[in-house]
């Protein structure tokens, strides 16, 4: 399903090994977010111990762990917005099947929940009377 | 349908096709750490200078390659076994057909409130209308109503089939005297192709499927079409 806003992130893939064209959504991000928890943690580590092989070591931890997180973070979020949009479409859907019924989810008047007609309190007074 | 050299799924047309595509973005990720990890600790042990001889037992490396696997293997049966059950469900169809396989095409049976069946077949190459798929048109398609659950029966009447379409996330063995089941609602309207995906004979690969999902008031006016031509 695609989400409002995410057209253009569709587009916004990127290349593996120069052939494989990765789309899916929030990987880009992590694995941005990864390399950049790489270059950090390891420039950190360097600069605080100037050891260079353990630097690396734990830049590619940093890698780890940054990518899983932000993806994790990512799809989360994501996945509690579809959860949304499809409350939403229901709720519309259901608006635009039972709009002027005693069961539209717009009107404030109390109903039968069995009667599918307006209400009695609206538009049903006799015209004659004062 | 796929587009030529596809190597990822087909976008998804059901509920249940999203929630596959969702845990193989999970899994796919889980995968490209791991094989990250071990390129990773293969360059470190190959460029290294140290070695020691001496090294018997270590507990604490023991424990986390021990439990670190442990704990990926059920982040990764959860979700899956979620979907498993997910896709097990048949929540009040709202249509049945039966799609029987035969050699080499399909028949479709949509006997709820008529007797309405027809046989599709895979339209020839050089019959092909400009803009229509090679291998993958029928004459047939089978129309269903968007959005509505819909159950189908899959059999066969010579040999095995499978009736599969990849943008609804279905794939169901047909067997010869044996009835299988299951159930899919189409998110979207629109045409969605699949090909037999049991190998059946000569002609195998040229029975495909085709499924088209229209508005109830379509499907209504399809069904009295079909119904008159009949």
């Amino acid at each position: 399903m695609i989400m409002a806003g995410e057209e253009e992130d569709r587009q916004k893939g990127f290349r593996m090994l120069g052939i494989l064209d990765v789309k899916t959504p929030c990987a880009r991000e992590a694995v941005l977010h990864g390399a950049g928890g790489a270059v950090v943690s390891g420039l950190i580590h360097f600069l605080t111990t100037s050891r260079v092989r353990r630097s690396f070591d734990v830049g590619f931890a940093g890698f780890m762990l940054t990518t899983l997180g932000s993806w994790w973070y990512c799809r989360t979020g994501r996945a509690r917005l579809l959860v949304q949009q499809r409350v939403l479409q229901d709720g519309l859907k259901n608006k635009v099947a039972f709009e002027g019924t005693s069961r539209d989810p717009g009107t404030k008047t109390p109903r039968d929940p069995g009667q599918l007609g307006p209400p009695e309190t609206m538009n049903t007074r006799d015209p004659q009377s004062p | 349908m796929a587009h030529p050299s596809q190597l990822g799924f087909q976008d998804a047309a059901s509920p249940v096709m999203e929630e596959l595509l969702h845990f193989h973005d999970h899994a796919l990720m889980i995968v490209f750490l791991i094989s990250t990890l071990v390129l990773y600790i293969i360059v470190a042990m190959v460029s290294t200078k140290l070695t020691n001889k001496y090294i018997l037992d270590s507990q604490e490396i023991e424990i986390i390659w021990t439990v670190l696997p442990a704990v990926i293997l059920i982040l990764i049966a959860l979700p899956s076994l979620r979907i498993l059950y997910l896709m097990d469900e048949i929540n009040d169809p709202h249509l049945t057909i039966k799609a029987m396989g035969h050699q080499w095409y399909w028949s479709y049976e949509y006997t709820d409130y008529e007797d309405l069946g027809f046989d599709s077949y895979m339209i020839p190459t050089q019959d092909l209308a400009p803009g229509q798929f090679r291998l993958l048109e029928a004459d047939h398609r089978m129309v269903v109503p968007v959005e509505s659950p819909i159950r189908i029966l899959i059999s066969a009447e010579d040999v095995l089939h499978s009736w599969a379409v990849p943008a609804l996330g279905i794939k169901m063995d047909a067997v010869p005297g044996r009835l299988n089941q299951t159930a899919f609602i189409t998110s979207r309207p629109g045409v969605f192709y699949g090909q037999c995906s049991e190998i059946c004979g000569a002609n195998h690969s040229f029975m495909p499927i085709v499924v088209e999902a229209v508005p109830l008031e379509h499907f209504e006016s399809w069904s009295s079409l079909m119904l008159e031509d009949a």
